[in-house]
C-alpha cells in the first residue's frame, strides 16, 4: 500500500483537528503524520503522495515554519510526486486574502514539476480575491473555521473521497 | 540582478546583517529605560517587527546618492544605511551633537542630512511628498538615483499621500514608497483605515507605477523586493511602491498600552513571528552560522551598545541661549540700494509687469530657477492672472510647468525638490487665490521650521506666491486675507508689496536668499495705475525695510497691501479738508518687521491709525498695535487705533463687499477722530 505523509505543525490547533480527520478518512494506518516544524528535508523525499497542511497568516502568507523551509525545498526533487494542499482561511476578515498560503504553496511547488491534486470548487465561499484561485477552483480544500464552521466536516469528508479517487488508494 | 537568499549569501553578508540586525534590537529595547531613568527619549516608536524590511531599505539606500525619508519607527533602517548607536542615542536623548535635529526635534526622528537621509516630519507620512519633490530634482539633473520614502501603512489614509504617488506616477519621478504594514494606527486597526488590507493596493490602477509586495518580517524576501523596486524607479519607467507585511512586536510608542485593545492570542502570534528569530533559526537550519557564531555577534552587538551609551551619555545638552540660532537661513545681501529705496525716474510699469520682468530675470540669472503651480504655463497662459507669461517660452517645460490642482503637492515638492541642491530657487503659485492655500497648510508649517528642526543642515529656498486679498468682487473664496494666520509661524519671511518697484525688490530678494518666503501679492493691483511705478534695473529690496510713503507730523497710518493706497488716499482728503499732515509708512514684510522705523513713526507723530485688509479681530494689527504699546508706549497721545475689514466672510454682491472691506471713507473717519482725540 502506498504510504502518504501527511506533513503540518503540530503546534497548531486547528490545522492538526483538521489533520486528524482527514487522517482518519483516508485510513490511518497508510499516513504518516510530520511535524514540519521539526522535520528534515529527507522526509518529502520520502513519498511520492503528500499532503501538506497550510493555514494562511497576516495578509496572505505563508506560515512562517512553511516560509522557513522553502529554501530547502527547493532542491528537492518535486517532479512526479503528487501534493495534496489544505488550508484554513477567514472570509470575513480577510476576503482579499483568503486562503492564499494555498495557493502560494501550489505555486512554488508547480515550478518544481510537482504535481497538485485535490483541488475543490470556489462554490460557497465569499471572498474577494485569493491566490489559491484557479478560474472557478482553489488549488486545494480551503476551509472556514471562523465563518464556516458547519461545512468543515462536510468538506474533508468530500475531499477525502476526491483524494482516495485521484490517487486510486 | 543579485537574489539573495539563505543558502547563497555570502557568510560575510550574513554576518553582517545580523550584527545590525542584533545591535538596533538591543537600541530598540533599551530605548524605553532612557525615560525611566528621565534622560530623555521620551518619544520611541519600536521597530520590532519590521526588522526585514528596514534592514533591506537601508542596504539598497546608497548615502549622499540617493535621498532617504524615513518615519519616526525606522531606526534599523538608518542604523543599515551606516548611522551608529551613538549617533541614535544622540537623538533619543536629545543632545547638541544628534546629526538630526541637534535635540530640537523629538527623539526617534533619525535623519542625517548630510549622507541624504532626511530630517522629516512628525506629520504622519507628510514626507512622501517631499520624496516625490527631490525625485524631480534627481530626474532633472540626470542622476542615477532614487528617493526612498517610508510611512506606516495607516499614514497612507493621509490625501496628501496619494497626490505624492499620482505626481510622481505622472511625472515618473525614481521614487520607491516603502509602506510598512504592521496592522495598526496606535490603537486603530487597519480595516477602520482603509477598504483594502494592503493599502499600497488601492494605488493599483495608476500608469507608470509598479507595486511590489513583500514580507517584511524576512530578510531576504525584504532585500530582493527591495532591490526590484529600486531597480524599476531607476529604469525611468516611474515610482515604485513596497508594501512590507510586518508585525508591530510592542505598543505603538511608550504612551500606548497595546494589551488594552490587543488580546493574548494576537500578542503571542506576532511575538512568535519575530523576524529576528527567524533569521537566527535560518542561519542554523541552513547551517551557514553555528550557534557559537551566533552568539559571538550578539555579544559584540551589545559591546557597542554599552560604548555607543556611556559616551553619548557625556555628550552636551543644547545651548538654551541658541534658541533664536538657525531661525532664518541666509538672506541676500548684495543690495544695489541697502534700504530698498530709489530716486529712479523713467515709464512706470505696472505691478503684474514688475512681477513677470523679475521673474524672467531671475531666471536667466540662475539657471537652477524652476516655477510651478496652477494654470501657471499653457501656450499664452501664464498663471491665472497671467504672472508668469511668456516664461515657459522662454525657459521650457523643465523649468516652468503645471501642477495638479493639489496645493500641498505644489509646496510639498517644492520642499523636497530643494533639498537635492542648495543653489536650487524655487518659486510656486500656491495656489490659484490665496483663498484655496489652506490645503498646503501642513506643509506650509512644515517648511516653516525646516531650517530650524535641522539647526541649519537644511533650508527650503522657496518663494510661495498668493494672489491675495478682494476689491475685485470676488466674494468668499477669491478675497482672502491670510496673512494674519500665515504669519504666525516662525521661520517664514512675509512680504506684502503695495507698488510694483518694491513687489520687483522684495521677488528678487526672495529669489536669491536661503529659506522660505511666503509673497503676497494684492491682485486687485496687478493692473492698478496707483501701483505703477518706475523700476530700477536689478533693484532689490532688503527683508524688515518698511518705507515711508507720506509724511506727516499730526498721526501717521501703518499699513501695506490693497489698503496702503487706499490710505493714501484717505490722508490726502484729510491734508485737503483740514489742513493736517498725516504720515503714511508702507510696511512691505511683515516678517520681519521694521520696528524701528515703527518705533519711530509714533515718537514723531504720538497717534497711529493700522489699516490692513484682513479681519481686525485676530488680524496683523493686533500684533502691530501689542507692539506699539509695550515699546513706545510713552509716546502715545492717543489710543492706537485699527482699521480692517468687519469680522465676516467677504459678500460676493459689491454692495457687500465695500460694506465689509475697508475703504477710503472708513479710514478717513477714524483718522478724523484719531488727529482730533
Amino acid at each position: 500500500m502506498k504510504k502518504i505523509g501527511l506533513f503540518y505543525s503540530f503546534q497548531t490547533t486547528r490545522t492538526a483537528e483538521i489533520a486528524e480527520k482527514i487522517s482518519i478518512g483516508i485510513g490511518e494506518d497508510i499516513i504518516d503524520k510530520i511535524d514540519v516544524m521539526e522535520t528534515d528535508f529527507g522526509a518529502f523525499e520520502n513519498y511520492n503522495l503528500l499532503i501538506f497542511g497550510i493555514p494562511t497568516w497576516f495578509d496572505g502568507e505563508l506560515p512562517g515554519y512553511w516560509d522557513e523551509l522553502l529554501p530547502g525545498m527547493e532542491s528537492l526533487k518535486w517532479k512526479d510526486r503528487k501534493i495534496a494542499l489544505f488550508g484554513l482561511g477567514d472570509q470575513r476578515q480577510y476576503p482579499a486574502n483568503f486562503g492564499d498560503a494555498v495557493g502560494i504553496m501550489a505555486e512554488f511547488l508547480e515550478q518544481f514539476q510537482a504535481e497538485i491534486s485535490g483541488y475543490t470548487s470556489v462554490e460557497g465561499y465569499t471572498f474577494l480575491k485569493s491566490e489559491a484561485q484557479r478560474d472557478d477552483k482553489f488549488t486545494g480544500l480551503l476551509l472556514d473555521e471562523d465563518n464556516q464552521q458547519g461545512l468543515t466536516d462536510q468538506r474533508v469528508k468530500d475531499w477525502v473521497v476526491q483524494l482516495k479517487d485521484e490517487w486510486k488508494l | 540582478m543579485t537574489k539573495y537568499s539563505i543558502k547563497d549569501t555570502d557568510k560575510k553578508k550574513l554576518k553582517e546583517w545580523l550584527y545590525l540586525m542584533l545591535l538596533g534590537r538591543k537600541i530598540d529595547s533599551k530605548a524605553p529605560n532612557y525615560l525611566r531613568q528621565a534622560l530623555g527619549w521620551s518619544y520611541h516608536a519600536p521597530y520590532a517587527g519590521h526588522d526585514g524590511i528596514q534592514l533591506a531599505i537601508g542596504q539598497v539606500f546608497e548615502k549622499n546618492k540617493d535621498h532617504f525619508f524615513p518615519y519616526y519607527r525606522d531606526m534599523l533602517s538608518v542604523i543599515s544605511a551606516g548611522m551608529s548607536a551613538e549617533e541614535i542615542i544622540l537623538n533619543g536623548i536629545s543632545k547638541d551633537s544628534d546629526p538630526s535635529s541637534g535635540g530640537r526635534h523629538m527623539s526617534n526622528h533619525f535623519a542625517k542630512p548630510e549622507w541624504n537621509i532626511h530630517n522629516v516630519s512628525s506629520s504622519t507620512g507628510n514626507h512622501v511628498l517631499h520624496a516625490a519633490g527631490v525625485a524631480r530634482a534627481i530626474k532633472y539633473y540626470d542622476e542615477k538615483a532614487v528617493a526612498i520614502s517610508s510611512q506606516g501603512e495607516s499614514s497612507v489614509s493621509e490625501g496628501y499621500v496619494y497626490e505624492a504617488i499620482n505626481g510622481a506616477a505622472k511625472e515618473q519621478l525614481p521614487v520607491v514608497f516603502v509602506i510598512q504594514d504592521n496592522g495598526y494606527g496606535i490603537s486603530v486597526p487597519k480595516k477602520d483605515q482603509t477598504t483594502l488590507p494592503k493599502s499600497g493596493d488601492a494605488f493599483g490602477s495608476i500608469p507608470n507605477l509598479k507595486i511590489f509586495h513583500c514580507n517584511g518580517k524576512d530578510v531576504f524576501d525584504s532585500m530582493n523586493t527591495m532591490v526590484k523596486a529600486k531597480e524599476y524607479a531607476l529604469s525611468g519607467k516611474g515610482p515604485a511602491i513596497v508594501h512590507a507585511s510586518c508585525v508591530r512586536i510592542h505598543s505603538h510608542s511608550n504612551s500606548d498600552r497595546h494589551e488594552l485593545y490587543r488580546d493574548d492570542y494576537e500578542l503571542k502570534y506576532v511575538k512568535d513571528n519575530d523576524p529576528i528569530d527567524k533569521f537566527k533559526r535560518m542561519l542554523i537550519r541552513y547551517k551557514r552560522l553555528t550557534e557559537e557564531e551566533i552568539t559571538e555577534i550578539d555579544e559584540k552587538a551589545a559591546a557597542e551598545l554599552k560604548k555607543a551609551h556611556k559616551t553619548a551619555l557625556k555628550a552636551k545638552n543644547p545651548d538654551p541661549e541658541s534658541i533664536y540660532d538657525f531661525l532664518y537661513a541666509k538672506e541676500y545681501s548684495d543690495h544695489k540700494y541697502p534700504d530698498g529705496l530709489h530716486n529712479e525716474k523713467g515709464e512706470s510699469v505696472k505691478f503684474i509687469e514688475a512681477l513677470n520682468t523679475t521673474l524672467k530675470e531671475e531666471f536667466r540669472n540662475n539657471p537652477d530657477t524652476f516655477i510651478w503651480g496652477q494654470d501657471i504655463a499653457n501656450k499664452d497662459k501664464g498663471g491665472i492672472f497671467n504672472v508668469s507669461k511668456g516664461m515657459q517660452q522662454e525657459f521650457g517645460q523643465r523649468r516652468v510647468f503645471n501642477a495638479p490642482i493639489a496645493e500641498d503637492f505644489i509646496l510639498g515638492t517644492a520642499n523636497g525638490m530643494s533639498r537635492y541642491d542648495n543653489k536650487i530657487r524655487i518659486v510656486v503659485e500656491g495656489a490659484e487665490f490665496a483663498d484655496y492655500f489652506w490645503p498646503a497648510m501642513e506643509q506650509y508649517v512644515e517648511m516653516s521650521h525646516e531650517y530650524w528642526r535641522t539647526k541649519g543642515k537644511f533650508a527650503p529656498n522657496v518663494t510661495i506666491r498668493l494672489a491675495s486679498g478682494g476689491y475685485i468682487g470676488g466674494g468668499l473664496y477669491h478675497s482672502q486675507s491670510t496673512e494674519g494666520v500665515l504669519s504666525a509661524f516662525p521661520g517664514m519671511r512675509v512680504v506684502y508689496p503695495s507698488f510694483a518697484d518694491d513687489a520687483a525688490g522684495l521677488l528678487r530678494t526672495a529669489m536669491r536668499s536661503e529659506g522660505p518666503t511666503l509673497f503676497l501679492e494684492p491682485k486687485a493691483l496687478y493692473n492698478n495705475p496707483d501701483a505703477a511705478t518706475v523700476v530700477p534695473e536689478g533693484f532689490s529690496v532688503p527683508f524688515g525695510k518698511a518705507r515711508l510713503i507720506r509724511e506727516g507730523e499730526k498721526a501717521a497710518i501703518i499699513t501695506y497691501g490693497n489698503t496702503t493706497h487706499l490710505s493714501l488716499k484717505a490722508a490726502a482728503k484729510l491734508e485737503k479738508e483740514t489742513g493736517a499732515q498725516v504720515a503714511v509708512l508702507d510696511l512691505r514684510s511683515l516678517n520681519p518687521l521694521d520696528e524701528d522705523a515703527i518705533i519711530n513713526l509714533v515718537q514723531n507723530t504720538g497717534k497711529i491709525l493700522i489699516v490692513h485688509e484682513d479681519k481686525t479681530f485676530a488680524g496683523f494689527g493686533g500684533e502691530l498695535s501689542a507692539l506699539i504699546t509695550e515699546k513706545a508706549f510713552e509716546f502715545l497721545d492717543a489710543p492706537v487705533m485699527r482699521i480692517g475689514s468687519e469680522n465676516t466672510p467677504v459678500g460676493f454682491n459689491p454692495v457687500l463687499e465695500k460694506a465689509i472691506l475697508p475703504g477710503v471713507e472708513k479710514i478717513y473717519s477714524q483718522l478724523l477722530k484719531l488727529v482730533n482725540y
